[in-house]
């Protein structure tokens, strides 16, 4: 089984917490190097040569991102997003409890690399232990002069912000996050004009997920060629997945990428006994199933959107036989219709009219008519949304209620609404 | 009689086409070519889809896009399909590009803008029959355009508070409103006053203040207008009328000197609102203030004075035209028999047409002793002049003297985005009026404001016109740079008046010299305009007694104010909704004021009047077109007045008063049912409202 443990070394073993056994086991040797003996540019082609991609969802290449940046002589700015409220994602708050040294590590080794001075994470309302957690990670390292004022002696200085959002799945957008950041109303922004251009307070910035971050510090240890010689053509290197649902051992695995879906499952122990397997949600609440024809595939980038889903920020959740996907639809777009901030129309009112139109087949009372209602309705709204929670609607929905009609046909009580 | 004088000023006009109209060129621009709907065109780079169809005469629908609010991405109505983007792409945040092959009409992007439109229906109410927006609601033209004629909801539609009392001004129906958050933005970006916002989430999401207070502040009513559906609705407005049954007239506002342009909506006579023009990009940038838009009622209040009144020793009496007109003629030739001086004074609150008629029948009977000037303010042309652009684009915006705020609210919002979006720096050197909302430096002096001038741009100073002395400091250290002044007058026609000669010349007495020469028991008789010195005057106490001593005052008023309460003859006027000329705006902008009603049966016109007198004298008169065409010809040509000292040394009493507001100087908002009622509900401060 090709288990590896990168970022995940030494969780369950050694109190990482404690900067003392993180600095023994190597900790903050990277950062304190590429402080002294790299330039931001050194750092910047390490991680653009590894072929790290973000780990957020949308797996947009961390070089290229960084390299969007204008030369303009305004402030830059890094934002790590720990907001993690995607359902089924649970690795980087894993990350922020149990290493958070690491996390710091790589918010530092990632601000050096786009000559930031200030950096910032965003970490979710909810993770208040996580919250508490990093914030004494941050005090110790600043003890043992990580980041300040003059670091090692030299002239780059550098201040790290630790924010707690207050509760919102739309603040990990990362335009809803810098509104939030900036104490407005967590919506999203329009684009363009994009963060790398007019970002946090307007400033050239970048947004990057917690693992993509720390990611940055085994590519300083080992080289970009140890990483990008990891994984498939065009996914490289190693990946957090967070397994849920009908499993045996749903957890975080850390594997290389490409390991095969159905490789996945038998990580995380197998199917329940006497179950069958039904469908994988490979990427999060936000991408479609996928099923037993897929169950061979690379799980990489490429491959997951070959198969119509995405691999997303790395949440993968089993279905088998006895799951009902009437529900299961329900419960996904609710939970979409309840986080949408509401700015636009189609996310915002079509999630909601699906919501209602489903509880009633959950209770038993669907209509005929709502079948053709929620294919059309269901497959229209999405690419018309200012961001993308409004086009993660349909993925999940459209993709169980075309496998599966039948459980939804099977709870239609009448042709039509009668009556007004 | 004095009814059939076929003396009206005219049609509708234009802005008049005079040496005030100041063309800029445009400035060279990086030109782009693209082809939307099969038609090619080149536009400026930069420009949005949503602009670039308008020249094409092809109209992208929108709900949260509005020229002056820019781009927002919210209602995604806008939808055009580019050619090589796979997604249909909103033209409100798309700008035009090379090449670019752009289609705002076809099967797929209707049916994009008909799934917005049909989300945008499931929760809204269809109470159209009931809605004020019904017939001019951009929901309706656009569900017809691109809506089913047929719903698929099966479900209850999602109750939300109706009849939500937002403030004074307006009730909010938060079942009909499509959360394009034009009203949120207005507020932040325009208004700068940041009070609405949207409150909770999602389909929840409703509009509200923030802090939960009533939305107040002297802006509120344009987002009636903004409001694409019937969601903001004006309290004056609500259930009275539907828009096909309005007569719509376009005029220039005259409750301030600002001189917005205006539509006057008016129904069987009465005048049921006041609508901005989008257009007026010179004057109003689009808006109105609410003293502009609801401050109308006025017209037809119970107490307007509908009859001549005569004061038989303390007793009015009503009298008809015919004796009116001759006893005010006996009494200026037995003045000037016995004599006696006589004099004029207003014309800030008449027409140019009647300021000018005014000044030209009192010199033909033979006297200089004419004066506008009936308050504090001095000077109303400033020494070198510009326009409301010009503000918008200076470098330094220096205030000294009475909150423009107040005065000239409209103008304000220009102060507004020069400062907030431009760049601008705003200076002030405040009376003690409470801190503007946007970024500015007080200084304790004029000295100290022009030393914290920078060194470079253009300089606009916005002036009360109160205090010389003050003025002429300005003129000096603007002489030697690129400065230019706008002085926000008290009166609304201020500058016309004073353009159009009502000043006294020759050795003539003004205002002050004339209450003098009253105490003296040295005036004969006085004839005033729509002026309330017993209010007004720099020393009110001053004006009374001068009235007190004279023998024979007429007033020429649409109400009983102080002044009118001291008169021997009480003329009942027109007011400016009800009858056509021009007036001159602080930025010596010359302005059409188009008649929408009928004055009250009874009462006449300023130049109605005028005439009227002059027969009386048998003196020969001006044909309608010499009139119009030496006003325009004054308008265009009045420069600056030298800085005057008006009534010597009493000029600046400091008279104790409370701050002004919008709702104060005309005299007419205590006289609005309308207004009283906003009152009434203590939504505007009863001690600022004069009496
Ligand atoms: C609704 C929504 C929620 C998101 N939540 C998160 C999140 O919790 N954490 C995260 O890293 N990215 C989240 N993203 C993705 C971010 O917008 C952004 O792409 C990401 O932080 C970029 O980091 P990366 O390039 O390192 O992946 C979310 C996106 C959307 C549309
Ligand atoms: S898609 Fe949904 S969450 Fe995103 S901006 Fe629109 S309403 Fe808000
Ligand atoms: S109240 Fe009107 S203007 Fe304000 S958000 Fe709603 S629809 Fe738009
Ligand atoms: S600013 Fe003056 S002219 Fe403009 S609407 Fe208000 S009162 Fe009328
Ligand atoms: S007008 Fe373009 S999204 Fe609203």
């Amino acid at each position: 089984m090709p288990v590896t443990k990168v970022l995940t070394e030494g969780i369950g073993e050694a109190n990482l917490r404690d900067i003392d056994v993180y600095r023994q086991r190597g900790g903050y040797v990277q950062w304190e190097r590429a402080v002294r003996e790299l330039t931001p540019a050194q750092v910047m082609e390490a991680a653009d040569k590894s072929g790290l991609r973000g780990r957020g969802g949308a797996g947009f290449p961390t070089g290229r991102k960084w390299g969007f940046l204008p030369n303009n002589g305004k402030p830059r700015y890094l934002v790590c997003n720990c907001d993690e409220a995607e359902p089924g994602t649970f690795k980087d708050h894993m990350l922020l409890e149990q290493t958070p040294h690491l996390v710091l590590e790589g918010i530092l080794l990632g601000a050096y690399g786009i000559g930031c001075t200030h950096a910032y994470i965003y970490i979710r309302g909810e993770f208040k232990e996580g919250y508490e957690i990093f914030t004494k990670a941050l005090a110790d390292a600043r003890a043992a002069g990580m980041f300040g004022k003059k670091l090692f002696g030299t002239d780059y200085s550098l201040e790290v912000t630790a924010h707690r959002g207050a509760g919102a799945y739309i603040c990990g957008e990362e335009t809803g996050l810098l509104n939030s950041l900036e104490g407005k109303r967590g919506e999203p922004r329009l684009k363009p004009p994009f963060p790398a251009i007019a970002g946090l307070y307007g400033m050239p910035t970048v947004v990057n997920n917690v693992e993509t971050l720390a990611y940055l510090v085994p590519v300083l240890k080992n080289g970009a060629e140890w990483f990008s010689s990891v994984g498939t053509e065009r996914s490289k290197g190693y990946k957090i997945v967070s397994v849920s649902g009908h499993v045996q051992k749903p957890g975080n695995y850390e594997m290389p990428l490409g390991t095969t879906v159905r490789e996945i499952i038998e990580i995380a122990g197998g199917l329940l006994p006497g179950r069958k397997f039904a469908a994988v949600q490979p990427g999060g609440q936000s991408s479609a199933c996928i099923f037993e024809e897929h169950l061979d595939y690379p799980y990489d980038y490429e491959s997951m959107a070959k198969a119509g889903s995405m691999l997303g920020s790395g949440a993968f959740t089993v279905f088998d036989d006895s799951t009902d996907f009437v529900k299961a639809a329900f419960n996904s777009v609710r939970f979409y219709a309840h986080e949408s901030c509401g700015q636009c129309t189609p996310c915002r009112e079509g999630g909601h009219w699906l919501e209602r139109v489903l509880h009633r087949f959950v209770e038993g009372r669907g209509l005929a008519s709502d079948l053709e209602m929620i294919e059309r309705v269901g497959t229209t709204i999405t690419g018309l949304n200012l961001c993308a929670l409004g086009d993660s609607i349909e993925p999940f929905l459209i993709s169980v209620f075309r496998r599966f009609k039948p459980q939804f046909e099977a709870r239609i009580q009448r042709e039509e609404a009668v009556g007004v | 009689m004095a009814q059939n004088f076929e003396f009206s000023l005219g049609e509708r006009r234009a802005l008049a086409p005079t040496g005030v109209i100041r063309l800029k060129m445009a400035d060279a621009q990086e030109l782009v070519n693209l082809t939307i709907d099969g038609v090619p065109l080149s536009v400026p780079k930069g420009t949005l889809l949503v602009e670039a169809a308008k020249q094409i005469k092809q109209e992208i629908p929108v709900y949260c896009y509005h020229t002056k609010l820019g781009p927002a991405g919210l209602c995604r109505v806008c939808l055009v399909e580019v050619e090589g983007m796979p997604k249909l792409q909103i033209g409100c945040n798309t700008p035009v590009a090379e090449g670019m092959v752009v289609h705002t009409q076809n099967a797929k992007v209707n049916a994009g803008r008909g799934m917005v439109l049909e989300l945008l229906l499931v929760n809204h109410p269809l109470d159209c029959p009931i809605c004020d927006k019904g017939g001019e609601c951009d929901l309706q033209d656009y569900a017809m355009a691109y809506g089913r004629g047929s719903s698929d909801v099966a479900d209850p539609k999602q109750s939300k508070p109706k009849g939500v009392d937002l403030g004074p001004t307006i009730v909010l129906d938060e079942e009909r409103c499509v959360v394009c958050q034009r009203c949120v933005r207005y507020d932040d970006i325009i208004a700068a006053e940041s009070q609405l916002v949207v409150k909770d989430r999602g389909h929840n999401d409703i509009i509200a203040t923030a802090t939960g207070d009533p939305y107040a502040h002297n802006f509120t009513g344009n987002v009636t207008e903004l409001c694409p559906v019937g969601a903001l609705t004006s309290k004056t407005y609500r259930f009275k009328s539907r828009p096909w049954d309005l007569v719509r007239t376009q005029t220039s506002c005259t409750q301030c000197a600002v001189g917005c342009q205006q539509f006057v909506d008016q129904r069987s006579g009465s005048l049921l609102r006041a609508q901005m023009v989008e257009s007026d990009d010179r004057v109003s940038d689009g808006w109105l203030c609410d003293r502009g838009r609801y401050n109308i009622g006025f017209y037809t209040a119970d107490d307007r004075i509908t009859q001549p009144l005569y004061n038989d020793n303390g007793t009015f009496v009503q009298v008809g035209w015919d004796d009116a007109l001759s006893m005010w003629a006996k009494a200026i030739r037995e003045a000037q028999t016995a004599g006696k001086a006589i004099g004029a004074i207003g014309g800030g609150r008449l027409l140019n047409e009647e300021a000018y008629l005014l000044q030209h029948v009192f010199r033909a009977i033979g006297t200089q002793n004419l004066d506008w000037r009936a308050g504090r303010q001095a000077v109303a042309t400033p020494a070198r002049t510009g326009t409301y652009q010009d503000l918008e684009k200076a470098a330094a915006i220096l205030m000294i003297g009475e909150t423009p705020e107040e005065r000239a609210p409209v103008m304000w919002l220009r102060v507004i985005k020069a400062v907030t979006r431009n760049g601008a720096k705003l200076i002030r050197v405040a009376t003690a009026d409470k801190a503007p909302n946007i970024a500015h430096v007080d200084a304790k002096s004029v000295e100290e404001a022009l030393s914290l001038l920078p060194a470079q741009g253009q300089v606009v100073v916005v002036w009360d016109g109160i205090d010389t002395s003050v003025g002429a400091k300005i003129r000096d250290a603007m002489a030697s740079r690129n400065g230019m002044g706008l002085i926000a007058s008290e009166q609304p026609n201020a500058r016309g008046a004073e353009a159009m000669g009502m000043l006294p010349a020759s050795g003539g007495m003004d205002t002050g010299a004339m209450f003098d020469a009253a105490g003296r028991g040295e005036l004969g008789a006085l004839s005033l305009f729509g002026v309330n010195p017993v209010r007004n005057f720099s020393n009110p106490e001053r004006a009374r007694a001068a009235l007190e001593a004279t023998p024979f005052v007429v007033v020429s008023e649409l109400f009983m104010t102080e002044t009118a309460r001291l008169a021997t003859l009480v003329l009942p006027a027109r007011g400016a909704y009800e009858k056509s000329g021009t007036v001159v705006n602080i930025a010596g902008d010359l302005l059409p004021v188009n008649a929408s009603v009928q004055g009250p049966v009874g009462t006449l016109s300023d130049l109605e009047m005028l005439v009227g007198l002059a027969q009386q004298f048998g003196l020969p008169l001006p044909t309608v077109e010499e009139l119009e065409r030496t006003v325009i010809e004054k308008a265009a040509t009045a420069g600056p007045v030298a800085l005057r000292e008006l009534h010597g040394e009493a000029a600046h009493d400091t008279i104790a008063r409370p701050a002004r507001t919008i709702w104060d100087g005309g005299g007419t908002a205590a006289h609005d049912p309308r207004i009283t009622r906003m009152l009434a509900d203590k939504m505007i401060p009863t001690e600022l409202v004069e009496a």
